[in-house]
């Protein structure tokens, strides 16, 4: 694949995917200058791929893949806290009532603190699902089966649903 | 009312969701200069040190009844066979093109494998090369001395010397085994992860 493509190809992700990377980066990196390095690197990471990429998945499902792996391995290689399943986080007590975290601003807040929390590939089958993918875009971007994916996102639901009072939060 | 959902997906993002192709080719290059510099910090590193013993060896200068040029082309040979190391590690061949783009469950997989291999491996291309020549040399300078002549080092001093080594890559290669049981440890869980 010539350089051309290379760019062209990544100017149409980035046009088409950018605000989704950015909510990714902001999801991973609570700190405004490690997330604005998260993105860049998300991006460069992008650019390169498209040299080898030669059809064999849609360009949404290598988008993702390659940011997610991006994001995977920056948390590898800087060990941040302990982190947790979807099973033990819901074991987790919430702190506030759903009625507190009511306000959209806040809510966000406490969403992307709840995605933090949780270790691969669980992180990832939450953030796809709020983007609003089905289980089969799920399975083929973190490579679960579509058994797993169901599961994960019954969990997400569930743990959605008695942190946030799902349709109330704005 | 809005859903959780939508709350998410419209977000603000005071980042600059567009990155100029400039840009990223700037940082690309300033990447590629890095890894470049770290190799060839390294690579003069070990050009030195043979240039060096060449040096010693070509123009004898080491004690006449030392034959140092044994333990010296051990030395050559054992930095020659590390700069080859290194450059087949960071080679291209070593990472395969369209990995960043797998899916995550394979690309976390290949990173854990990477990384227990160069924890299982590290210490016997990047530590054990150098021995042979290294005890060669301490054991010549122990043992090596003509009749009255003291000799370079005291035979007490290369046993403790040998002896710390030893002890010192033990731990080490326990520390390094340790490490590399927790990743089999995770390449499993994904491995259920994966037949789930």
């Amino acid at each position: 694949m010539g350089t051309v493509s290379q760019d062209e190809l990544y100017m149409r992700a980035a046009a088409e995917f950018g605000p989704a990377l950015a909510r990714l980066a902001k999801a991973y990196e609570a700190d405004a200058s490690q997330r604005l390095d998260l993105l860049q690197d998300i991006h460069l990471a992008l650019w390169r791929s498209f040299s080898s990429f030669a059809g064999q998945c849609s360009l949404r499902t290598w988008v993702y893949r390659v940011a997610h792996n991006v994001g995977i391995s920056r948390r590898v290689r800087r060990r941040v806290a302990k982190l947790i399943s979807l099973e033990e986080l819901a074991d987790l007590e919430s702190a506030e009532s759903p009625e507190d975290a009511a306000h959209a601003a806040h809510a966000l807040e406490r969403l992307q603190g709840l995605i933090r929390k949780l270790k691969p590939p669980d992180d990832q089958v939450m953030l796809l699902y709020l983007e609003d993918m089905d289980a089969v875009a799920i399975g083929e971007i973190t490579g679960l089966s579509s058994r797993a994916v169901a599961t994960r996102i019954h969990r997400v639901k569930l743990l959605l649903s008695r942190h946030f009072r799902q349709g109330e939060t704005s | 009312m809005t859903d959780i959902k939508t709350v998410w997906q419209t977000q603000t993002t005071e980042d600059n969701e567009m990155i100029t192709l400039t840009e990223i080719r700037s940082r690309a290059s300033g990447l590629k200069a890095r890894v470049q510099w770290r190799n060839l910090a390294l690579y003069a590193y070990s050009m030195a040190n043979i240039a060096i013993t060449a040096w010693l060896i070509s123009t004898g200068h080491h004690k006449a009844y030392m034959r140092y040029e044994v333990p010296g082309l051990l030395l050559v040979a054992a930095h020659l066979f590390v700069i080859w190391q290194v450059w087949w590690r960071t080679s291209v061949r070593a990472m395969p093109g369209d990995l960043i783009g797998r899916a995550a469950l394979d690309y976390l997989r290949h990173q854990l494998e990477r990384q227990r291999n160069a924890l299982s491996s590290a210490w016997l291309w990047y530590i054990a090369p150098f021995m042979p020549g290294l005890i060669w040399e301490l054991w010549m300078r122990a043992n090596l001395h003509p009749h009255g002549v003291a000799p370079d080092i005291d035979r007490a001093l290369v046993l403790f010397l040998v002896l710390s080594a030893a002890f010192f890559w033990i731990a080490v290669g326990f520390a390094f085994a340790w490490g590399a049981a927790r990743l089999d440890l995770r390449l499993e869980r994904l491995n259920t992860l994966k037949a789930e």
